[in-house]
């Protein structure tokens, strides 16, 4: 647990000495305001629209029509930016020399393993923090629910770690950052698009691997936390998902020393 | 201290290193000499846990690698062929945090690191990131960070390897006072790789030469040298007969399986 924390420590001070987690950070903090301006015109338009129906203004809320799409195209923002963060995460180990350091340190490979997870789990937490703020401001001007604002975030959090997880794996894979960037995209645009897969050919037509396929799909679980649903079965999705990553990522790094 | 049984790697048909066992006792400082490609750098990677072995094993500070890696592992300071360093550290954050992944405990670490950093000239560019460091001075960083935690076994891969002749001395000299006992220290049992014999012959006390993945001399350097013989005649008597064979008998099989088809 010492050597999970120095590992972690490490990770995250390399992140911050380096532009890497500064560019992140504005980045992410710009794109996530502009498509908060952007939903939140969207969400004025429409509720202009609805005055001449009040039945329906009765159903339109702060949380389905403004909350749910900022998350939304958050969780899009994330699926591009954090193939960016892990994509360094093993390979610089392995360019640096330093990998013959970890191994020969008396260091278990989870301890590294988790080190490095806890890690980009806590920068994602900071990200989350920030899209908690542009949702926390809307508290100041309405009311929207206390807890579908929260359990999107939560969602949008579980979400991000398994990307993390995802992005670690396809790091320990290579030496290459790029190779790493982009096995990270391919397998998280992948992902997205699984429940469209599900429904072609002959996916579709088996209903084992379409129900298979759509059980895989980040979106499927995300989306009931982002309605306010949450299900243990999602959680567990999560878990499943993110340990699973990380018992590979585990044989990866375990990998060096058969080479 | 350390203790090589047996030691054997294999890639496939492959032979990199074949057999190799020695002893060395605390404080003995050992020059692991060969030509490239002789087994130094898988010899020590399999002492140091890098490797597992194919066969065979070693035992460091009485704890075997197989055994009880993680203690073995705690007993060793390694300078790998490339210095181990992350770029975008300062030499000082970078040490303690060697010293906290090497199980140094927290009260002790501000003083290992300080002397480490005194012990390897490098307490003035203590707060310089490291990637804008001249290489003489991240093979120093790459020293420091091996004794740190005050190993009672050193290993040291061709820590001269790439650097000028000015360096080389500084290194060398850096070397010969980190082995020599000071006050107060666990006596070092050292291990150094080198095709450099001159470096041999300045710092090391005894000799195991390496030639094809074999052990073919392990003898104090006194004795080795008694006979009027130079260090460098003894490299290249054992390390060239063998490619002299070679050359003679371009392909020993090919030649036995046609006498074969005569006979």
């Amino acid at each position: 647990m010492r050597h999970v924390a120095s590992v972690a420590g490490r990770e995250l001070r390399s992140l911050f000495v380096s532009p890497v987690a500064y560019g992140v950070l504005s980045l992410f903090s710009m794109l996530a305001g502009m498509f908060f301006i952007l939903d939140l015109g969207w969400f004025e338009q429409v509720l202009f629209q609805f005055q001449q129906y009040p039945g329906q203004l009765a159903d339109f809320n702060l949380n389905d029509g403004l909350l749910h799409e900022f998350y939304g195209s958050i969780s899009v923002i994330l699926l591009f930016l954090i193939p960016g963060i892990t994509m360094g995460v093993y390979a610089a180990e392995k360019t640096n020399g330093t990998e013959e350091l970890l191994l020969t340190s008396p260091l278990t490979i989870w301890d590294i393993v988790l080190g490095k997870f806890a890690a980009g789990a806590i920068f994602i937490a900071v990200l989350i923090g920030i899209v908690g703020l542009f949702a926390g401001m809307l508290f100041l001007y309405g009311d929207p629910e206390v807890g579908k604002t929260a359990s999107g975030l939560l969602g949008l959090l579980l979400t991000g770690w398994t990307y993390v997880a995802i992005g670690g794996f396809a790091s320990a894979v290579t030496r290459s950052q790029i190779v790493a960037f982009l096995i990270t995209l391919v397998v998280l645009v992948t992902l997205l698009l699984l429940p469209g897969i599900a429904e072609f050919g002959i996916a579709g037509s088996a209903p084992g691997v379409s129900d298979t396929l759509r059980y895989l799909s980040v979106q499927l679980h995300f989306d009931p936390l982002l309605n306010g649903l949450v299900d243990t079965a999602d959680l567990t999705y999560f878990a499943v998902m993110i340990g699973s990553f990380l018992v590979i990522t585990k044989a990866a790094v375990e990998s060096a020393r058969w080479r | 201290m350390i203790e090589a049984r047996g030691l054997t790697k294999r890639y496939g048909d492959l032979v990199a290193v074949e057999e190799v066992s020695f002893s060395l006792a605390r404080g003995e400082v050992v020059g692991f000499l060969g030509p490239n490609g002789a087994g130094k750098t898988t010899t020590i990677r399999m002492l140091t846990g890098f490797l597992p072995p194919t066969d065979g094993t070693a035992v460091i500070a009485g704890h075997d690698i197989f055994g009880d890696p993680i203690a073995a592992r705690r007993a060793i300071g390694y300078l790998p062929e490339t210095p181990p360093l992350y770029p975008e550290m300062t030499v000082r954050s970078f040490l303690e945090y060697v010293a906290r992944i090497k199980d140094v405990p927290r009260v002790e670490r501000r003083a290992a690191v300080d002397r480490a950093l005194e012990r390897t000239a490098l307490t003035d560019v203590r707060r310089q990131v490291i990637g804008t460091l001249s290489r003489g001075f991240r093979q120093r960083v790459g020293l420091a960070q091996a004794i740190v935690h005050n190993p009672p076994v050193l290993i040291l891969d061709e820590p001269t390897a790439g650097l000028d002749p000015l360096q080389i001395r500084e290194i060398r000299a850096l070397i010969t006072e980190l082995t020599a006992p000071s006050q107060g220290d666990t006596q070092q049992t050292v291990i150094l790789s080198t095709h450099i014999l001159a470096e041999v012959d300045a710092i090391c006390r005894r000799v195991i030469l390496l030639h094809q993945g074999r052990k073919v001399v392990d003898a104090p350097l006194s004795e080795l040298t008694s006979g009027g013989r130079s260090l460098d005649q003894i490299f290249t008597d054992h390390t060239t007969h063998d490619a002299a064979d070679k050359f003679a008998f371009p392909s020993g099989p090919v030649v036995e399986s046609e006498s074969g088809s005569e006979s």
